[in-house]
């Protein structure tokens, strides 16, 4: 019987002949070394070419790409966080600024702890306490900001403040928006 | 992960889901990044078709059709891609529709036999050796071979994405194994 074609040969390794053919080739292999020899190294080269070896991309090549299709926006945790020390800021600002300790809701929790008794009287206390230690500090606080500050120079201030937190406010509630606003759509 | 899936993770990332497009990157990524790097032997330039890719295919997501296969459909992409760079950057491109394997591809195919460090190492495995013969065969049957072993492509699936007649993918790839044949018997590798 005459030799198979390479191509036939190779066919065969791979699968790829009819069940006819691959009768034929593999009778044929049986009788002829040659031929054998041919589908043997065939068949070498096919379980090497079988298991590529493949190259590890770098770690950074996704992280990019998510960063490009998905920009880091602020977290709505560090968003909220931001407003309420800005907020805190601001009142506490506003509270040494202005003074309030003489206001009649601290004067009423005074005359309420002298009136009160028992664990009551003594949560007041206890408060009161607290209260008087902040004041000392917030008049002392108070002293110095009115040496450091002019009323012009704190409006501004507060002016910054507020915008600051309107800025963070604007930026949460459109978040949504700016997220799709700024991918390209699939 | 079958096809389905596949197609689950593509309608979630077409809603917007952020998780479900990346689950499909990972996915293909090391078979992408390695045929890209195998086609145009240079990592960086790989790093960044690969990215490419894949920003390509979120913006093209939209207009990929259910009914084929995405494996597919995101190769012919990446192919495409990775042969339109080749085109614009590399000066030496032989011609991709040549059927015959000219004597210039065989003498590409002769310098793989000069020795280098590298190549003495890789040849303690004929794995190791054959797929570094293959990093040195003419493009034209190089992108052939690493469709149909890296991606694990059909030969019907080949000729789809490269746009080649089958016959004409199997005769490449068969043209192919006779370079690498003839190189590992020169080193008897595979007597």
């Amino acid at each position: 019987m005459a030799c198979f074609p390479e191509e036939t040969i190779l066919a065969y390794v791979e699968g790829e002949t009819g069940a006819i053919e691959t009768a034929r080739v593999r009778d044929h292999l049986l009788l002829c070394p040659s031929c054998r020899q041919s589908a043997e190294r065939y068949r070498r080269l096919e379980q090497a070419l079988a298991r590529p070896i493949i190259s590890e991309p770098p770690e950074r090549l996704l992280p990019q790409v998510l960063n490009r299709l998905y920009p880091a926006l602020p977290r709505i945790t560090s968003i909220a966080a931001m407003i309420a020390a800005s907020l805190v800021f601001l009142i506490t600002w506003i509270y040494i600024y202005f003074d309030f300790s003489g206001s009649s809701l601290v004067q009423a929790l005074r005359l309420a702890g002298d009136d009160a008794s028992g664990s009551l009287a003594g949560a007041i206390k206890a408060i009161s306490t607290v209260y008087h230690g902040a004041q000392a500090v917030q008049k002392a606080g108070a002293a110095l900001l009115r040496i450091l500050l002019s009323a012009p120079l704190g409006a501004a201030l507060a002016a910054v403040i507020l915008l600051a937190v309107s800025g963070l406010l604007a930026t949460f509630l459109l978040r949504p928006w700016l997220k799709k606003a700024r991918l390209p759509r699939p | 992960m079958t096809v389905d899936e596949d197609q689950a993770l593509i309608k979630k990332a077409l809603r917007g889901n952020r998780r479900a497009f990346e689950e499909l990157m990972r996915k293909y990524e090391r078979k992408i990044f390695s045929f890209v790097v195998r086609m145009v032997r240079n990592e960086e330039t790989a790093v960044d078709l690969t990215q490419d890719f894949f920003l390509k295919i979120y913006t093209v997501l939209d207009k990929y059709n259910f009914e084929y296969k995405f494996s597919t459909w995101a190769y012919r992409i990446c192919y495409n891609l990775v042969i339109d760079h080749i085109r614009r950057h590399q000066a030496q491109v032989e011609s991709l529709d040549d059927e015959s394997v000219s004597p210039r591809d065989m003498l590409e195919s002769e310098n793989v036999n000069r020795d280098d460090g590298f190549r003495a190492l890789a040849r303690r495995e004929t794995r190791d050796y054959v797929w570094s013969v293959v990093d040195q065969i003419p493009l034209k049957f190089r992108e052939l071979i690493l469709l149909r072993y890296i991606q694990e492509l059909k030969y019907e699936e080949i000729a789809e994405i490269t746009a080649l007649p089958v016959g004409t993918v199997k005769n490449r790839i068969f043209k192919a194994k006779e370079i690498l044949k003839k190189e590992m018997d020169k080193d008897g590798l595979l007597s």
